[in-house]
């Protein structure tokens, strides 16, 4: 009994610490819901933290094509995730028209985005860290200019 | 096991698992009061534009000018490089802007413009190291007003650069050294507009 009890205390402890692990550098989360009929609901949840981890099983080729892309402005994603990490709660940008309404900002060393209209929200949270580590990984597979 | 040692099992292992995540904490605590530390001194470009119709538009920006001037550099698209941007005009139809802002530079203070017409008044001063610009117009409202400041040090760091170019980041840095100001103000019937800086990273 007390060996049973031993194996699920170190179960438990470690499922507690690889979750505190999994989770150090917050949530990724992508909410899109559509209020209309057969309207999409897109509710995306990550452990931030797997992110930068997940790339490295990313095709080279697929992260080749993203970089050809994307990758010529990866230095300014990076210098800009680099420098809001600086600015962890802040209010950057908030425009109100009509029912529609975007706003901007950094909680907690995270990025939110959140765009409301009638009909259609769209919610994303994503830690800055995540974003200079993906916009390193990235930056890497741009195109030499 | 004992009895004893059996009952302190549990403690044991909440003291084991508090002792590894009180590292987390106590990080997250310390980055999170460098943090607040570093932002007293941060001085914050704000726009806002509050728009008088029906919908009631309103726009509030807010940048800390330390962000925008380690970002610009890194952007590098049409006429902005490395943080200077290339004007083709900086000899205007014959006039060299460059040589007329030293003569406004090194001028004493002193209303330098003033046109009054049907349509606007307009005037140019300058006072106390600042370039100001008034422009009334009597087409609008009695209000209808634009008001432009620019401090003397941020324009002489803008043309502190190429001939042809204006060096955005050396303004902004110059700009970062100026106290609270109100850079731009708009009023008129449908919109007001404010371009202002100061330490606070919100609005009201």
């Amino acid at each position: 009994m007390v060996l049973l009890a031993k194996i699920a205390l170190g179960f438990g402890a470690t499922v507690v610490m690889a979750g505190a692990y999994t989770f150090r550098e917050g949530l990724l989360r992508v909410d899109v819901d559509e209020s209309r009929v057969n309207g999409s609901h897109v509710h995306v949840w990550l452990p931030a933290a797997v992110v930068p981890m997940a790339i490295h099983f990313v095709p080279s080729r697929k992260l080749g094509e993203a970089g050809e892309h994307a990758g010529k402005f990866m230095p300014l994603v990076h210098a800009l995730a680099k420098e809001l990490q600086k600015y962890p709660e802040a209010e950057l940008v908030e425009v109100q028209d009509g029912e529609q309404h975007v706003h901007i900002r950094t909680h907690n060393g995270t990025l939110l985005i959140d765009a409301e209209e009638p009909g259609q929200t769209v919610h994303v949270a994503c830690p800055l860290a995540t974003i200079d580590d993906v916009s390193r990984e990235l930056a890497d597979f741009a195109p030499a200019s | 096991m004992t009895n004893r040692t059996r009952h302190l099992f549990p403690v044991i292992a909440f003291l084991a698992a508090a002792a590894l995540f009180a590292p987390l904490g106590i990080q997250a605590q310390t980055k999170a009061n460098q943090s607040s530390t570093s932002a007293q001194g941060d001085r914050w470009l704000h726009v806002r534009v509050i728009s008088t119709d029906s919908k009631g538009e309103t726009v509030k920006v807010n940048v800390p000018l330390e962000l925008a001037e380690k970002v610009l550099p890194a952007i590098d698209h049409d006429r902005l490089h490395n943080g200077k941007v290339r004007i083709g005009c900086m000899d205007c139809d014959g006039v060299d802007v460059r040589t007329l802002f030293e003569a406004v530079r090194t001028a004493k203070d002193g209303e330098f413009v003033t046109v009054q017409s049907n349509d606007a008044d307009i005037s140019v001063t300058k006072k106390n190291g600042q370039m100001l610009v008034h422009v009334h117009n009597k087409k609008k409202s009695k209000d209808a007003q634009i008001e432009v400041k620019v401090p003397m040090k941020v324009v002489e760091a803008l043309l502190s650069g190429a001939k042809d170019e204006l060096d955005i980041v050396a303004g902004l840095h110059a700009l970062a050294g100026q106290g609270d100001v109100e850079l731009v103000s708009v009023k008129d019937d449908e919109n007001t507009i404010r371009v202002w800086l100061d330490s606070k990273n919100v609005t009201d």
